[in-house]
């Protein structure tokens, strides 16, 4: 990883590198805020998260209850994974199937003409009397949402990332992927 | 020894040594992993089990404090002499978090009714729109809600009305059909002769959709199911489990 010095140094593309880990640091705590206060909101009421799953008609009941009563939990978890960057890459990359398969839901639901309420942020999916469902406008965010997702489990976990503490991720090699660490440094004494 | 292949000698130690440390690096990264992971598996299972645990619907004694049909058309279930508190429930029978209320809390508010611990006011209503979903949510409703009026009181208009969320059928697609209500309330245990005539005529519709549109005037509801203790709404993180709706509505009493 560049040191970063003190003052930016002039040359842009330089800046751009040395700025990598602050944006996978704001992707992260953003994602992660949003995954924290949507499971927060629906952890005291699983009976309507169960609810608000069965609205969008796409799972039997069995499967319907343990998304209900999982997700929630799950969105926490993730987040908080996310915050402290923790096992970084694997929260994003469950931040990125989570967030592809709510848009997936959305879609679906709206190709399908069902008028429901998302359910992202707790109730029961229904809507409120008179309300108009904003599909479009939540499949954007997901889709946002999604692309912090991508930046989270793509790179780096930037700074203030536990991850980095505990040496999860290699200092030098951070751009290596796992496996193939068995090679460099060898030869490099000729 | 030659110099050269003295170099090679202490390179391979040193290569041996750099192999060695970053065995124990990987083991270290490993262990540190799995334990991260097997934390969060853990805490998760946890959450999943905090959820259940809360939302598990108390056992129905079975017995039903007396039940009677109140002027305004609301259901009063209390046990003689108990007036307070007052826990009022507003749902539609067609309305899918009502049935999660009713599957959830609804043996916890006739428990309380029956051991005196509060007087339970039900107002079912009809709460949807005609132009959702081209007025079959509903024509389900206001069939269903008009048929429990034509019940008046006791333990088969509380077998009815859980029968009518058993039964419930999809938002989109027509049920609660006449005959079936009818069919429900003999199984009830309905006897009046009436009742028959009743609810094939629809008789109670009109009565049931001025109740419903008094209701949601008054009460200023967001939404149904609500539930209100002593006319303060109650939480859904309280409403929607059993047990915290009942230390609400036992503290209340104090």
């Amino acid at each position: 990883m560049l040191v970063t010095s003190e003052k930016p140094t002039s040359v842009g593309t330089r800046r751009a590198i040395s700025a990598l880990p602050w944006v996978t640091t704001v992707s992260r705590l953003v994602l992660a805020g949003v995954l924290i206060a949507a499971g927060w909101q629906k952890i005291g009421t699983p009976v309507l998260s169960v609810q608000a799953v069965e609205a969008y008609e796409l799972l039997p009941e069995s499967l319907a209850k343990v998304v209900g009563y999982g997700l929630p939990i799950l969105e926490i978890v993730v987040g908080v994974l996310l915050v402290v960057g923790l096992l970084t890459r694997v929260a994003g990359m469950i931040s990125m199937l989570l967030m592809l398969a709510f848009v997936i839901g959305i879609a679906s639901a709206w190709a399908r003409g069902l008028r429901i309420d998302c359910g992202c942020f707790g109730g029961g999916g229904q809507l409120k009397a008179g309300a108009e469902p904003d599909y479009l406008l939540t499949i954007l965010r997901d889709a946002g949402l999604f692309a912090l997702g991508v930046v989270v489990a793509w790179f780096p976990p930037g700074r203030l990332a536990l991850d980095s503490a505990l040496g999860l991720t290699p200092g030098r090699e951070v751009y290596d992927a796992e496996g193939d660490e068995e090679e460099p440094h060898v030869k490099e004494n000729r | 020894m030659g110099k050269a292949a003295r170099d090679q000698s202490v390179r391979d130690r040193i290569k041996a040594q750099r192999e060695e440390e970053r065995r124990r690096e990987r083991l270290r990264r490993i262990v540190t992993i799995v334990a991260a992971a097997v934390v969060t598996f853990g805490v998760i299972g946890a959450g999943w089990w905090f959820a259940a645990q809360g939302s598990k619907p108390e056992e129905s004694t079975g017995a039903l404090a007396p039940i009677s049909v109140a002027a305004d058309g609301s259901v009063v279930m209390a046990r003689p002499g108990v007036n307070k508190p007052v826990l009022e429930v507003y749902e539609d029978f067609q309305c899918p978090a009502c049935r999660a209320l009713e599957e959830t809390s609804g043996s916890t508010i006739k428990n309380l009714a029956t051991e005196g611990k509060a007087k339970v006011v039900y107002h079912p209503i009809t709460i949807f729109p005609e132009d959702m979903n081209k007025g079959v949510t509903r024509g389900n409703s206001l069939r269903a809600g008009a048929a429990a009026r034509c019940i008046p009181g006791g333990a088969p208009w509380s077998r009815f009305h859980d029968q009518l969320f058993r039964k419930q059928p999809a938002e989109n697609t027509p049920g609660f059909s006449l005959e079936d209500l009818v069919a429900w309330g003999r199984d009830a245990g309905v006897t009046d002769p009436g009742f028959e005539r009743c609810v094939t005529g629809q008789e109670k519709a009109q009565a049931h959709l001025a109740a419903s549109a008094r209701v949601l005037d008054q009460a200023k509801l967001k939404g149904t199911p609500t539930l209100k203790l002593d006319g303060k709404e109650v939480d859904n993180e309280v409403a929607f489990r059993p047990a915290e709706l009942r230390q609400e509505v036992v503290d209340a009493a104090k």
